[in-house]
């Protein structure tokens, strides 16, 4: 029989906090190090210790990065899920188990294979056994696929950089979980890793760290935030980095850090921080934003820069706090009370979320308004492949400032919401330099800044937000398009999607069909994506939520004549996209309109 | 000719004025805009290094009508905090002048009121202090006293929440309570709060004219005048004048050294009252408010302690006065970044 070669999934059931990440981690940093392309999915629980977690990776020469439709090989660490998980598989999936579990596999259509692993790391420290053990699958998988020594000692020492007596035990573990499969197993594997050419330039990081690294070089100077999943790891990665890249010639700092008392707080701390000038930052997941609403609004009134990273998690309510989704959306693009619109920018890949890192600070300076980034728990809080990050290719963008009375001098009746480019954005002056002081507001204002409840005062000032903002539409990052000569299906997708839908693609492909893409990266959209629209028969807006929120917008700003075109094909269950799943839906959706 | 009085820094006390007044005439607080004016003024601070903060509610709105040659941010319900917080972290030379109320700091935003004190935001924050709800006309807040009853309904029967020995409690570096009714007082501690380095206190009792100045409200003229607890005459001395020639016998007055070198001389009138105890602060309070007398004074003050941005440690200049050359690191940085991640 021909193994499969970089075209498999393995799931790995563990318990949360037994020690399992890092055993996982080296797995598939051991692969990656082979340059065979492969992807890691934590799915874990909002707990600490003792539920249940799952760790699925996936290789693909193919490049799917989503989890597959089916687990060849299972690894079983987890009295409670045993049942459950030994039910879910498809018959001929190999069961690499632990046999101190001492609960029975009865797979007759499986391969099962047991390792006393407990056991054997008792041997190696009693202590540390529970720990330990997890080493021993990683031997059972390194013998099973062929990793490569080099690849694991290296995954290894990336693992436990610094601590020689972590990385001999681990290593000791791996080589006699190793030496037992194949002592003990007759077994010829189906499934094999082949070393493939990798980019030198290549590595893997989380979003989050990646968003944090850009906010770094955006040159944040205000970090407030308030602790939630699946954002903290980009407020902790930014105070990680600052002082290493961002301590002043004194030795101070030159970003503020300050872990607030709410996420309320955390928005006015931001909204304080561009009002006086500086580059104010929070970073939340959706219940932080509801709370955050408020602000929002008078961000968006009072036209002060800020940014706000959103990292969706399941909603509503505190729905699943460790699952992923694309459900915050429509909130975000007209959050808070009242007509308001907001820029959006949405990253689909850890090199967007390391440049709209630094770039909302540019649009949130130049369009003096809120910015959010919207990612997710599964772009955020996985690894992802990156050739490395390009430093920012144009200075920083702070916007209409008037800096001084011969600047105020050039302007021809200035006024703080006075629009004298016709752009929409008006001139600022900054607290302290005395220039054109003014009573920032929520409360209706003229040109001026002086309180106004003139009906056309208020209507004006709200008819200009609304320019300011479509303004942004064609300067934001404009869509990713991938088009197939023969116009046929058109999919307008966003975000995190983009690990997925290569496979899609290709699935709906294999049914005849010519498929056309579309990556949405910025609200409000861009006028490419009505162009995107007229060009195909059908478009699909596919997206990780129940109601389609994104073709809720484009429903309600699309020109009349293409609303006939567009389809929503909307699913979530917490978990990251299968592409099967979305592929299936697309078809049955296509089914009932071609 | 006339020669108009300059402050120390050469401006008429003009210059430190602001719009004309919404408010109810005979409005407590439209006196204490004025003592903030005059305080300012005499003080001699830059009209433009001053920040006014402030909320939601009849007391917000005052920053419109001082000080017109300073920025202002009139924010949302009981959040002027945060956003004071924010503004501070990237120019903390700003001197930040808050203006806040009873229902704005002791209801809705009492969290946020709470962790600036903890922070020790370096802002002088005043409670314009009615017991009422002006702005939706004339509701209790959760200041007012068990028993105080306004102009119309029934008296209040829930226990107060004092925001002074809150403030003592939390370990805020200068609190103090005033009546505008009090102008020589209240002058003297706002002039005081404004040498302070750290959060400054100031609960200003304000009479509501329109819904609470009956003699049942504890918080009316009639009422704080004859029930006001003074703990002793303030005097403020600007390290900028000559001391003047002591008039009080030694021994019968105390003087603290403030931040800018300005001295704050308390002279006793009564019980003496040491505003470095703590204990001391929270005694004074609690028995006045047994005999339903407020005490009034600087209630606790402790010079030592570290502001937001001394803790955190932040490089000299304001950060929002760095250059993008000191904010955005090295294209070296990063390629160094990138290989690190490569290698390690």
């Amino acid at each position: 029989m021909t193994p499969r070669v970089n075209d498999f999934t393995i799931n790995i059931a563990t318990a949360n906090g037994t020690g399992s990440q890092s055993a996982n981690l080296i797995i598939l940093h051991s692969m990656y190090e082979m340059g065979v392309p492969v992807s890691g999915k934590n799915l874990f629980p909002s707990n600490i210790s003792g539920l249940p977690t799952w760790f699925i990776i996936r290789a693909s020469d193919a490049g799917y990065q989503a989890p597959g439709d089916y687990t060849h090989i299972q690894v079983m660490m987890n009295k409670d899920t045993w049942d459950k998980d030994l039910n879910n598989l498809e018959p001929g999936t190999v069961i690499i188990y632990n046999q101190d579990a001492k609960l029975p596999v009865e797979r007759d259509d499986c391969i099962a294979l047991p390792m006393p692993m407990t056991k054997m790391a008792r041997s190696i420290s009693p202590k540390m056994a529970k720990l330990m053990a997890n080493m021993y699958y990683v031997g059972a998988l390194a013998h099973i696929l062929k990793i490569d020594d080099d690849a694991i000692k290296a995954a290894v020492t990336l693992q436990f950089g610094g601590k020689e007596k972590a990385i001999e035990w681990n290593l000791q573990a791996i080589s006699e979980g190793k030496a037992f499969a194949e002592e003990n197993w007759d077994y010829e594997s189906e499934y094999l890793v082949e070393a493939r050419e990798k980019d030198p330039n290549s590595y893997l990081i989380e979003g989050n760290e990646a968003t944090a690294l850009g906010a770094i070089y955006g040159g944040i100077n205000m970090l407030s935030w308030y602790p939630i999943t699946p954002s903290s790891s980009v407020a902790e990665s930014i105070i990680g980095w600052i002082p290493k890249l961002r301590e002043a010639e004194d030795g101070g700092t030159t970003c503020a850090v300050v872990q607030a008392e709410d996420e309320l707080a955390a928005a006015g701390m931001v909204l304080g921080a561009g009002w006086a000038g500086g580059r104010g930052m929070t970073c939340t997941s959706g219940p932080g934003i509801s709370l955050m609403s408020e602000f929002i609004g008078l961000f968006y009134f009072s036209e002060v820069p800020g940014v706000i990273w959103d990292i969706n998690r399941v909603g509503p309510s505190t729905g699943l706090p460790t699952r992923t989704q694309q459900g915050d959306l429509s909130m975000l693009y007209e959050a808070s009370h009242g007509d308001t619109q907001h820029i959006v920018l949405i990253p689909g890949t850890v090199d967007e979320c390391f440049e709209f890192g630094w770039r909302a600070f540019d649009y949130a300076d130049r369009f003096q308004t809120m910015v959010f980034g919207f990612g997710d728990l599964d772009l955020g809080m996985n690894r992802w492949s990156t050739a490395g990050f390009e430093y920012p290719d144009i200075p920083m963008d702070r916007g209409k400032v008037i800096r001084s009375q011969q600047q105020m001098d050039a302007i021809e009746n200035y006024g703080r919401y006075r629009d004298v480019d016709g752009d929409g954005i008006a001139y600022r002056t900054l607290p302290g330099s005395g220039l054109d002081p003014i009573l920032y507001r929520g409360t209706g204002h003229d040109e001026e800044g002086i309180y106004s409840e003139d009906p056309q005062v208020y209507h004006a000032t709200m008819e200009r937000l609304k320019r300011k903002i479509e303004g942004a539409r064609d300067i934001l990052p404009a869509p990713i398009i991938r088009e197939e000569k023969e116009k046929n299906i058109g999919i307008i997708f966003y975000g995190s999607m983009e690990n997925t839908i290569v496979e899609i693609d290709d699935m709906l492909e294999e049914t005849g069909l010519s498929v056309s893409t579309c990556r949405i990266r910025a609200l409000p959209y861009h006028s490419k994506v009505n162009t995107f629209i007229e060009e195909h028969e059908k478009v699909i807006v596919l997206e990780m939520n129940r109601d389609g929120q994104l073709f809720g917008i484009l429903r309600k700003e699309l020109p009349v004549n293409l609303l006939s075109k567009i389809q929503s094909v909307a699913y979530s269950d917490g978990l990251p996209p299968r592409a099967r799943v979305y592929s299936d839906m697309i078809l049955e959706t296509l089914g009932e309109v071609i | 000719m006339s020669i108009l009085k300059l402050n120390v820094i050469d401006l008429e006390k003009s210059e430190y004025k602001g719009g004309k007044s919404s408010l109810c005439p005979g409005c407590g607080h439209d006196q204490i805009s004025n003592v903030i004016i005059q305080a300012a003024w005499e003080n001699g601070i830059k009209p433009e290094g001053i920040a006014k903060m402030s909320g939601i509610g009849c007391s917000s709105k005052t920053p419109a009508y001082f000080l017109g040659k300073s920025h202002g941010f009139n924010t949302v319900h009981g959040r002027m905090p945060s956003v004071t917080t924010g503004a501070n972290m990237v120019n903390k030379d700003l001197s930040f002048l808050a203006v806040s109320g009873d229902g704005d700091t002791a209801s809705i935003g009492i969290g946020q009121f709470i962790h600036a004190i903890r922070r020790n935001i370096d802002m002088v924050y005043i409670i314009e202090n009615n017991g009422v709800y002006g702005l939706t006309k004339g509701q209790y807040s959760a200041t007012v006293e068990k028993g105080s009853k306004k102009k119309k309904g029934t008296a209040n029967e829930q226990p107060p929440i004092d925001l002074c020995a809150m403030a003592v409690n939390l370990g805020c570096s200068f609190v103090a309570r005033s009546f505008s009714g009090s102008k020589k007082q209240l002058t003297a501690l706002l002039r005081a709060a404004m040498s302070h380095k750290g959060m400054a206190i100031i609960d200003v009792i304000s009479p509501c004219v329109t819904f609470a100045n009956n003699d049942e409200s504890y918080k009316s003229y009639n009422y704080v005048k004859e029930n006001d607890e003074i703990l002793h005459i303030v005097d403020y001395i600007a390290h900028f004048s000559p001391i003047e020639a002591v008039e009080v016998p030694a021994g019968e007055y105390k003087e603290i050294k403030l931040f800018d070198g300005s001295l704050l001389r308390l002279q006793t009138v009564g019980n003496e009252h040491d505003p470095t105890e703590p204990v001391e602060a929270l005694r004074a309070i609690h028995e006045a408010d047994k005999e339903g007398r407020h005490v009034t004074g600087l209630l606790y003050y402790n010079p030592n302690k570290k502001t937001a941005t001394e803790t955190l440690g932040l490089t000299k200049t304001p950060l929002m006065e760095l250059p993008d050359s000191e904010l955005r690191p090295s294209k070296e940085s990063l390629e160094q970044l990138n290989k690190d991640f490569r290698t390690k």
